[in-house]
């Protein structure tokens, strides 16, 4: 029974330690030699599938279902020219290191193609020409 | 606190409605560790809890009965650069006694923001454990104390102190994975213990398919660890310690939960024949935010 009520104490003080507060970061540039890069499987859009099912896997809890940012987990809006118009080097870049400092994990333990399908499939998003979450 | 019940073993109906519940999970992955000893630099995302029940079942080489030692780890992403766990753990010894041997609680800190040729994580344990403890989750010093009786092994407490300095790096798809480990028994003046542990791994399948699918390659990942005990201050070194090697393999059942097997050969007289090592996990999303929410938290 101390055991159990240790557990949910240290639950819930865990859950409370965190920062929901989001704000977009200026500092969060890709190198210049990230880039460049292009997507090794751009020409293969038999890929984009599969990073579908990779993004509704990974990115969908905070991205939603859409692309369009959950409000209250404060992440950005996928289908936002500000994201849209960032070369694919930049998104793979984006998604290998995440911004830790501000919530967004790194997704370094996929597998680099894996990477780079759900930048395919980020292209496959709607393009909103303005507005902001 | 003595659990009376002597081994329960599963029974095959019982056995059936496990892996029922198991395979009706949602399908596919978030690409787990296979690792059991070995941590990488992949911490938990913020705000998931992932509930993982592991067991170690070792089979000494001589003299000492075959043992069972389960243990349940529930690990949260407080941060995206820190992640902290409590494990509660037990052991069943064969024809002794079944015992609760105490609770960990683990921090994990990634210092760097960008991926990185090596990437350190720094780890911090506070461990309140008995002297029958089994689970093995690291080897530090000589190992644990195979020869005498649970009803020995039990009174004595032990406060322990554990770091451990993780570097891991990603490179082609593989993972490499190194630990370095040193423990502290504050109860008692051991000196300060050493233990180690390599690994690498990498998933079956890099591309991922349009389709769902329950064993298409993408769903798994395997590897080997090798890990042992370094001895102490009072006498550092490989030689008179346990060491293993372990291949290790993890199979992503579903959307969120995954099984993980590693059968542990012991390379030397000190190690236990073989370490079987079995788990599963499932990883609840969102968990920060719906407990938050449930004491009042606006989010």
């Amino acid at each position: 029974m101390r055991a159990a009520f240790t557990v949910l104490l240290c639950l819930v003080s865990m859950s409370i330690a965190q920062n929901y507060e989001y704000k977009p970061d200026p500092n969060w540039r890709a190198p210049d030699s990230a880039v460049s890069r292009p997507n090794p499987l751009a020409s293969r859009p038999e890929a984009t599938p599969g990073g579908k099912k990779l993004f509704l896997r990974n990115c969908v809890e905070c991205h939603g279902q859409e692309g369009t940012g959950v409000v209250k987990k404060h992440a950005a809006d996928l289908q936002l020219p500000a994201v849209q118009q960032q070369t694919d080097g930049i998104l793979f870049w984006k998604i290998t290191n995440g911004n830790p400092d501000r919530g967004m994990p790194s997704f370094s333990k996929l597998p680099d193609l894996q990477r780079w399908q759900i930048v395919l499939f980020l292209r496959t998003l709607p393009f909103q020409s303005s507005g902001s979450k | 606190m003595q659990l009376s019940c002597k081994y329960q073993y599963m029974t095959p109906r019982a056995a059936v409605y496990f892996l029922i519940i198991l395979l009706s999970a949602t399908f596919s992955s978030a690409q787990e560790s296979p690792y059991f000893v070995t941590y990488d630099h992949h911490m938990e995302e913020p705000g998931n809890l992932e509930v993982e029940t592991f067991s170690t079942v070792g089979v000494p080489r001589s003299g000492p009965r075959a043992y069972f030692a389960p243990y349940v780890e529930m690990e949260y992403g407080v941060t995206a650069k820190w992640t902290s766990e409590l494990y509660l753990e037990a052991q069943s010894t064969h024809g002794d006694s079944t015992v609760f041997t105490g609770w960990r609680l683990e921090n994990r800190y990634r210092p760097l923001s960008r991926e990185h040729w090596i990437n350190p994580v720094l780890y911090l344990e506070y461990e309140n454990l008995n002297e029958a403890s089994r689970i093995q989750k690291e080897i530090v010093g000589s190992g644990p104390e195979f020869a005498e009786p649970n009803s020995e092994l039990r009174p004595t407490r032990a406060h322990e102190l554990e770091t451990k300095l993780i570097l891991s790096s990603n490179t082609h798809d593989w993972n490499l994975a190194e630990t370095f480990t040193v423990e502290k028994n504050l109860s008692q003046n051991e000196g300060f213990e050493f233990g180690y542990s390599f690994a690498f791994s990498r998933p079956l399948g890099t591309l991922a398919s349009g389709k769902q699918c329950r064993f298409c390659r993408e769903n798994f990942a395997a590897g080997a660890e090798f890990y042992g005990g370094l001895g102490s201050t009072n006498g550092f070194g490989v030689r008179g310690n346990p060491h293993y090697l372990a291949p290790v393999i993890v199979w992503q059942i579903s959307d969120n939960a995954s099984l993980h097997f590693s059968p542990g050969f012991g390379l030397n007289h000190e190690s236990n024949r073989v370490l079987f090592r079995f788990g599963y996990s499932y990883e609840i999303r969102g968990f920060g935010s719906r407990m938050a929410r449930l004491f009042g938290a606006k989010l």
